[in-house]
């Protein structure tokens, strides 16, 4: 009863590469519905936590759990937003969107609804017959996070998905992946750099460990929304975290 | 203003540029006419006379235009074996891992001998018909498309597949939409690189025996000393090679434009 709770349950994971120790018996849960910043010093094993989650890569021991069974994608409706570029070079904007859309066998004329829904919503629309590699970095990326937004993920995995867009690309974006999170009810995983970005965006806020990684911290973010980034306890939390991991 | 003469300098560069290609022809074409005004080597009007008296005095039935297609046949039934069975094969060894450990020593082997070497072996079985011709040009045309289509697939960027994964593609989606396309430019290459092959083992195969064809005009010019019937042989097969090469890129262009930020 208790684990139906849980979108998804991570059990005593660890993963080494070869000798590389990167995560060292993490557990914790991540309710359903909850959004969960993950916040860690670079090169930590953020990466290589999503990639664990989605079977990319198999974990060296310790369980993964979405919706209560075995971590799978052929599973669940999740989406991942890459950190690198990974927008199809050989396809358009517009097709990129509907790579996954088309893989899913979504009826033609949903797709076509929620590919126009996109191209407003990430502003493409003017670039929907460009190729990614006509485009700026950010606005490439633009197109991985459609992709993901696209699929009406109901377990959505970020991972650094804003580090190149400028600031008020950003805040525009952060305000979306809310509001899509609360339209679908859906659990999102984000991984960030940017502490600010973490206490607007999160229910709760996972810090990390240098490598091997585990978890030093967990902080609640109890500020309702939306949000304000310099209303006092905002502030009080980001400088709450922000010395949580100075020693980084 | 600025940006006026930022592009006014650019285009004056291009200018440049073009004047440069011009002036290399023209320059080989006067060095031509230098040394055939001071030699016996044929000079342009020469050619152009053997061509006009071809069309009078046919060889074996044929004027250099006709030669031209029975050549331009060969290579192409050859090339369109090539570039089917070579794409299959090439996909096949890149993307299964057991038919590549089971066929691939096999083929190395096969592609270590060079085509040539093939046409005693071929002319015993076959003898000099036809189809020992276009047997020899395939397996000159098969390898390139073969080892980059299946190089392509194989180094397909990891990330894509992640990609797939994500969205829980089939294996079939993985290689028709996303191995594939992105092995793309490798398989283009290997298609010109097999068609530049299978020009060279025509002409090779036509010298060595055939009454017809490009080759077997040079082999004939080099038996009788006419040395206008090779060169018009030879500038013959330099245009129609070329011509193919400029259709080739021009499909590209058209057809991959991702392609072309790589240029
Ligand atoms: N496939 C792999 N093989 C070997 N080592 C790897 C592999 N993937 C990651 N690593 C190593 O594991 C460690 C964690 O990498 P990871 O990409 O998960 O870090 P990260 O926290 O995402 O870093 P960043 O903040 O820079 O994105 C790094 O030291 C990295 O070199
Ligand atoms: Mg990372």
């Amino acid at each position: 009863m208790e684990q139906t709770e849980y979108k998804v349950r991570v059990e005593h994971l660890t993963k080494y590469f070869g000798d590389l120790h990167v995560l060292d018996d993490i557990s914790f849960n991540i309710r359903k519905g909850e959004f969960l910043c993950v916040v860690g010093p670079t090169g930590c094993g953020k990466t290589t936590f999503l990639n664990l989650l989605t079977r990319i890569i198999a974990p060296t021991s310790g369980e993964l759990y979405i919706d209560g069974i075995p971590a799978d994608p052929k599973k669940h409706n999740l989406a991942f937003v890459f950190q690198e570029p990974s927008a199809m070079p050989w396809l358009t904007v517009e097709k990129n969107l509907r790579f996954g859309l088309e893989i899913k066998k979504i009826p033609k004329d949903e797709a076509d609804r929620r590919v126009e829904e996109i191209l407003k919503l990430l502003g493409l629309g003017d670039f929907r017959n460009f190729y990614p590699h006509q485009l700026s970095v950010s606005t490439a990326q633009r197109i991985i996070i459609g992709r993901a937004f696209i699929m009406h993920p109901d377990l959505l995995l970020m991972d650094e998905p804003y580090g190149q867009m400028d600031i008020k690309l950003r805040f525009y974006l952060e305000d979306e992946v809310i509001k899509l999170w609360k339209e679908l009810k859906s659990t999102v995983v984000f991984i960030t750099h940017n502490i600010e970005e973490a206490v607007y965006l999160a229910d709760r806020v996972l810090i990390l460990t240098n490598k091997p990684a585990s978890i030093k911290e967990e902080v609640i973010i109890d500020l309702p929304r939306p949000r304000d980034v310099v209303d006092s306890k905002f502030i009080a939390y980001r400088k709450y975290i922000t010395d949580q991991i100075k020693w980084w | 203003m600025k940006i006026m003469t930022v592009k006014k300098r650019e285009r004056h560069k291009n200018t440049f540029y073009q004047i440069l290609s011009v002036a290399s022809v023209l320059g080989l074409i006067g060095l031509w006419i230098y040394i055939s005004s001071t030699s016996r080597f044929p000079t342009p009007g020469d050619i152009w006379e053997r061509m006009i008296k071809m069309f009078q005095y046919p060889i074996k039935g044929k004027n250099i235009f006709g030669h031209l297609l029975a050549s331009l046949q060969r290579v192409m039934i050859a090339l369109s074996f090539c570039w089917t069975f070579g794409l299959a094969f090439g996909i096949l060894l890149g993307w299964n891992q057991k038919c590549r450990a089971f066929l691939e020593p096999l083929f190395s082997a096969f592609r270590a001998v060079p085509p040539l070497a093939w046409i005693p072996l071929i002319t015993l079985w076959f003898g000099i018909g036809e189809f020992p011709k276009i047997l020899i040009v395939i397996m000159g045309g098969l390898p390139p498309i073969v080892v980059n289509t299946q190089a392509g697939i194989a180094n397909v960027q990891q990330l894509y597949l992640d990609v797939g994964t994500i969205f829980h593609a089939n294996r079939r989606q993985m290689l028709f939409q996303i191995a594939l396309p992105s092995a793309l430019d490798a398989v283009l290459a290997g298609i010109k690189n097999s068609m530049s092959s299978a020009w060279v083992v025509v002409l090779a195969a036509e010298m060595l025996g055939g009454k017809s064809g490009v080759g077997f005009l040079i082999s004939r010019g080099m038996d009788s000393m006419d040395m206008p019937l090779i060169l018009l042989a030879m500038i013959a097969i330099g245009s129609v090679s070329a011509l193919f090469a400029i259709a080739l890129n021009t499909i590209e262009r058209i057809a991959c434009p991702w392609l072309l930020k790589k240029k």
